[in-house]
């Protein structure tokens, strides 16, 4: 008969009688613990030994132990150092000790408190006196940090082994302890002879050189055996879902906007012809800034314009609002409650000067609500903005380009209702069916900006706009329950780590 | 959004529809805009609607615009008025802040329990929506019976509206039992003291008053005396406000809700020093719409005949009377470019423009009936030049093995600040006391200079956050990594995480005194993270934007002393890296070393 090295090796450590475990068999052979599981599990299979699994506690030396376990645990360092020194007789400066005793940063303060705690001598204002009766030489911690090194802690008092965990300097894991027996039929194969075939566990740049790999077998691995968890870097789900958005919306000839997240209410409400004693401008809705409180600079002429539209109306018979106007508000900070802010500086030319029709634009951006924060409200979310200026728009080109945007998700039912916004005339809510719950529910706001906001911007041909919470669409895509978890610093990372990714 | 609560039964009645089920009623409304919300304890159906047309905020204005849908009404209609008997006078004294008044007299109304509780429903919606909640507008609603003109001085029936001092006169409001004056109703009565706010200013408080004395203090509350009871039959309405034409179009609401009912309107004189009005204001006003206008906002050919349909089926009414330019073809069946005159009933507050009439026409048309249509346009998308920079970072981020993340621009100051082992600039200006001191430190306050570490700038503050865990805007991004990795150690290690976000700090040289940029934060969480670690990752992003990487030794209070550097980008600093100072580890529950680095995003264009 013919076995891998390994596999012989292990056959021949392993005892009919007595269980051995792998731990042992790589002590005795020298080979890595995972190499011997392998060739353990392929002699199982040819029915050569029996193995038998076991969940074990075991302990380990941590980074830090295994540097203790080489240099001496520091409150030994510094014991030897005063004996030295002859601190068994007459205090010493500590300082000099430490010194000394070679010992910085943190490893001084816990040669101090160790030192003091097993009572390797006393520390009393700056001055350090050494017991003669203790023994270094007897610490029952650096006897643990040795004895779990050489792989058998059952002989240490529990209490001893607690305190190196407690100090960091081992760590307790789970692991499963595997134990070989030889079978009767091991037993026989050994008998009668068996012959060492050459393998080897790794590929090595010298088997490849030297062409050795033509002659060695290569030992097999427990391919079925679970691997290591890798998380790997990824893309944050909310944020795919943005740049999916980002990149149908660019495909259907959107240019992105990009502009302040604290703006003037001017161009927040004012501009998009918001009364100023519209409910939503109550110092409730706004996330109102005290410092800084208010722009230095609005462009006046259009502040004019803006004002007059406001109170007297755009076109012959048009009606303003019968509503308060004072430029001291529309001077007034806040983060905008959406990014219709930037479509009107973007409109006005004041963005990236004046913009002949046609035009497309859109952003994917934080907009800031002061609200509650719950299951289903953020108080900054990601809005989807889009617009599309042309002469002679009409709605049905508005809801072909909503329609051809949603397929895009997969919503195919898309609804209109009529609606009302103070910015736009007409106006939809935009309905559609929940793919998985089959609800019909609002994803998103739309229609044709009102004359009284395009005119006084100085647009003079048609522009139609809609708005759309970025995570609304995402919490469709991704079956997120909770909008927090897809959003801000409660973030779970668990859910983060295993969200399908959409594409 | 406005909800209003209504009875099928009344909606049926009102309408004419009594063969109607309730999910065809819904149906219907759904339609018109109103959306069924629920049933309330008290069996009423509730119903919610876009805040423009205040009209529908009673079962009887729902009523009128379901007739107008189902083609019982068509075109407008004014409800008959009676000559004026009653006049109310509006006196020198009125607060200047409440300068406006006007009013109606209803006469022949049958309140039943539903109809009373319909009326005082419209009346409480119409405060919360175009009154603003009573400061721009307030309603009282008074029993007639109850009333004695003359208060004058004159023979005549009239009611007089005027200022007074808080203890000038008594009365006896509403739900109380005692005389009291409206200062004490303003302190003591519960009523008085939810709606003291609106009149928190007035130097004088309004006031109105019969011949026997004071029965109204509006817009707080009314008298005992005249309170509205079910076998009330006329009734004495008056609104004051901060505009004459809210409050007017507030009163046509109500009348046309009253009228529906059966009641007699009965006009009144309001009588400025310097002028008179009749009211309620029933006068039906015109606007201009171009033919060519609707077909183009609606997309479809229209005969001008379709139009007039529409108009009068939406209780508007049209006449073509005149042309246009352009149109002229009629070859698709349109009408060239006619230009129609449209009549508006005076409850409808929300036509501002010719857009709202189409979007009448619209709904009237149906528009999902409409075709959807793909813009014929063409334009040629992209994206700006931060989103792409952006995107390209995070992709090589992600290549070194960090988790994306996203987190909140908003913050807790003790976050941003203090939990990071940084002192918030502005609690350093608070906390000097001398008065030169204080100057000094506000001069300076938001002027982060050299030696500001990286995140100490001045926050921009949010007037009155819900919660001050997001206060201020973040000046930095390692707190939000931060807080993410106090709230994931139940997750398993390592947690490499990074974060492309928006910080912004005060700076007075920007138009809205905040500097806001893009920042790049990384942290290595695990039990061998080094400031080498975190140095290989950065060096590896900067080889990557082809940028030159310095990081000379500096201090940061956030980080270990001596493993901190300044992050220099050719040659400008951008940034900080280094170990995470225990303290800070402590401070967010952490057992694992963390390494990290923050650097502007621009740095690396």
């Amino acid at each position: 008969m013919q076995l891998p090295e390994v596999q012989l090796a292990v056959l021949e450590a392993a005892s009919a009688t007595e269980k051995r475990t792998i731990a042992q068999l790589a002590a005795e052979t020298g080979e890595e613990t995972t190499t011997l599981t392998g060739a353990a599990f392929d002699l199982a299979e040819e029915g050569l030994i029996e193995i038998e699994e076991r969940e074990k506690d075991s302990l380990e030396l941590t980074p830090e132990g295994r540097t203790y376990r080489e240099e001496g645990l520091p409150e030994l360092r510094l014991y030897r150092v005063a004996k030295e020194a002859g601190a068994t007789e007459t205090a010493a400066s500590m300082g000099e000790v430490i010194g000394a005793a070679d010992l910085k940063g943190k490893a001084v303060d816990i040669a101090l408190s160790n030192f003091a705690r097993k009572e390797y001598g006393k520390i009393d204002s700056g001055e350090l006196s050494a017991n003669a009766e203790a023994d270094p030489d007897a610490d029952e911690e650096a006897g643990a940090i040795e004895a779990i090194a050489a792989g058998g802690a059952g002989d240490v008092a529990p209490p001893v082994l607690d305190r190196l965990v407690e100090r960091g300097l081992a760590e307790r894991s789970q692991r499963t302890e595997r134990a070989v027996t030889l079978t009767e039929e091991g037993v026989t194969a050994l008998m009668e002879g068996i012959e060492a075939a050459d393998t080897v566990g790794r590929l090595t740049p010298e088997l490849l050189a030297s062409g050795e790999w033509h002659d060695v077998e290569f030992r097999t691995y427990d391919v079925e055996a679970d691997a290591d968890r890798t998380y790997g870097g990824r893309t944050h789900v909310l944020r795919e879902t943005a740049e999916r958005v980002k990149d149908v919306l660019i495909g259907m000839g959107f240019e992105e906007m990009d502009g302040p997240h604290a703006d003037a209410d001017f161009w927040i409400n004012d501009a998009l012809f918001m009364p100023q004693d519209h409910p939503a401008r109550t110092h409730w809705d706004r996330f109102a800034l005290s410092e800084p409180a208010e722009i230095d600079d609005l462009p006046e002429e259009l502040v004019e314009r803006v004002e007059n539209a406001h109170r007297e109306g755009v076109g012959e018979d048009g009606e303003g609002y019968h509503s308060p106007w004072s430029a001291e508000f529309a001077r007034q900070l806040a983060l905008r409650g959406h990014t219709t802010s930037l479509s009107m500086r973007y409109l006005s030319g004041e963005a990236i000067g004046d913009l002949e029709p046609p035009q497309r634009y859109f952003s994917v951006e934080k907009v800031y609500r002061n609200d509650t924060l719950d299951a289903t409200h953020l108080l900054e979310f990601f809005q989807i903005e889009g617009w599309v200026m042309a002469e002679d728009l009409s709605v049905r080109d508005l809801m072909g380009t909503f329609t051809e945007f949603y397929e895009r998700f997969g919503i195919t039912d898309i609804e209109f209702k009529p609606h009302y916004n103070p910015y736009t005339e007409p106006s939809f809510e935009l309905f559609g069916t929940h793919p998985v719950t089959g609800e019909l529910i609002e994803i998103g706001n739309s229609g044709l900006f009102r004359d009284e906001v395009l005119r006084p911007l100085g647009v003079e041909c048609d522009v139609m706009a809609w708005g759309l919470a970025l995570e609304r669409l995402a919490m469709l895509t991704t079956g997120a329950e909770d909008i927090r978890d897809l959003h801000g610093t409660l973030a779970d990372l668990d859910f983060l780590r295993n969200a399908e990714v959409s594409y | 959004m406005p909800v209003v609560d209504i009875d099928f039964e009344e909606l049926r009645r009102l309408t004419g529809q009594e063969e109607k089920s309730d999910e065809e009623l819904k149906t219907d409304l759904f339609a018109l805009g109103l959306e069924y919300e629920g049933e309330t304890e008290e069996g009423l159906q509730q119903l919610e609607f876009a805040p423009d047309r205040l009209d529908r905020l009673s079962v009887e204005g729902i009523a009128r615009s379901l007739r107008y849908q189902y083609g019982e009404d068509r075109g407008v209609y004014v409800p008959r008025t009676n000559s004026p008997d009653w006049r109310y006078e509006v006196q020198e004294s009125v607060p200047e802040e409440r300068p406006y008044v006007t009013g109606a007299i209803a006469r022949g109304v049958n309140l039943d329990e539903a109809a009373l509780d319909s009326l005082i429903q419209l009346q409480e919606k119409l405060h919360a929506t175009m009154g603003r909640d009573r400061v721009k507008g307030a309603i009282g609603i008074h029993d007639l019976i109850m009333l004695k003109g003359g208060a004058a001085g004159s023979e005549d029936n009239s009611i007089e509206y005027r200022g007074v001092e808080p203890e000038e006169d008594t009365f006896v409001p509403l739900d109380a039992d005692a005389e009291l004056s409206p200062g004490e109703v303003l302190s003591e009565h519960p009523t008085g003291q939810e709606y003291a706010p609106v009149v928190g200013d007035y130097e004088r408080l309004p006031a109105i008053y019969d011949e026997i004395g004071l029965f109204s203090f509006p817009p707080v509350i009314n008298g005992r005396r005249t309170e509205l009871e079910i076998d009330s039959t006329d009734l004495l309405i008056e609104l004051t406000g901060t505009d004459q034409w809210t409050i007017d179009r507030m009163g046509a609401i109500l009348c046309y809700a009253l009228a529906a009912r059966g009641a007699t309107i009965e006009e009144v004189v309001v009588e400025y020093p310097d002028r008179e009005l009749i009211r309620p204001d029933f006068g039906v006003e015109t606007k201009r719409l171009a033919h060519e206008r609707v077909e183009t906002v609606l997309g479809i050919a229209l005969a001008s005949e379709d139009v007039i349909d529409l108009a009068e089926r939406s209780g508007l009414d049209a006449e073509v009377t005149g042309s246009g330019e352009g149109g002229g073809s009629d070859e698709d069946g349109s009408a060239g470019n006619p230009i129609y005159e449209v009549s508006i009933p005076p409850y409808r507050q929300d036509v501002l423009g010719p857009l709202d009439l189409i979007d009448d026409l619209g709904r009237a048309y149906g528009f999902n009936d409409l075709e959807p249509h793909y813009p014929d346009v063409s334009t040629v998308g992209g994206r700006h030049e931060r989103s792409r920079l952006g995107r390209k970072v995070r992709e090589t981020l992600v290549g070194l093995g960090f988790e994306d993340l996203l987190d909140f621009h908003l913050i807790a100051e003790r976050e941003n600040y203090d939990r990071m082992g940084l002192t918030s600039p502005d609690a350093a200006v608070g906390g000097a006391d001398d008065e030169a001191g204080a100057e000094n430190a506000t001069d300076e306050a938001g002027e982060a200079d050299a030696t500001t570490p990286l995140g100490g700038a001045a926050p921009a503050r949010i007037r009155e956050p819900y919660s001050e865990d997001y206060g201020i805007l973040r000046t930095w991004a390692l707190p939000s990594l931060m807080m993410v990795l106090e709230n994931n150690t139940h997750r398993p290690y390592p947690q490499d995480l990074a974060e492309i976000g928006l910080a912004a700090g005060r700076d007075d040289s920007e138009n809205t005194g905040l500097a806001e940029f893009r920042t790049v934060g990384a942290v290595l969480a695990r039990t061998d993270a080094s400031y080498e670690a975190a140095k290989s990752r950065l060096a590896a992003l900067c080889r990557a934007f082809g940028v030159e990487l310095e990081t000379p030794p500096t201090d940061h209070p956030s980080f270990i002393d001596g493993r901190a550097a300044e992050v220099r980008i050719d040659g400008a600093p951008a940034g900080v890296i280094g170990e995470i100072h225990p303290e800070v580890l402590i401070e967010h529950d952490l057992e694992v070393p963390v390494a990290a680095f923050e650097v502007g995003l621009d740095a690396l264009r």
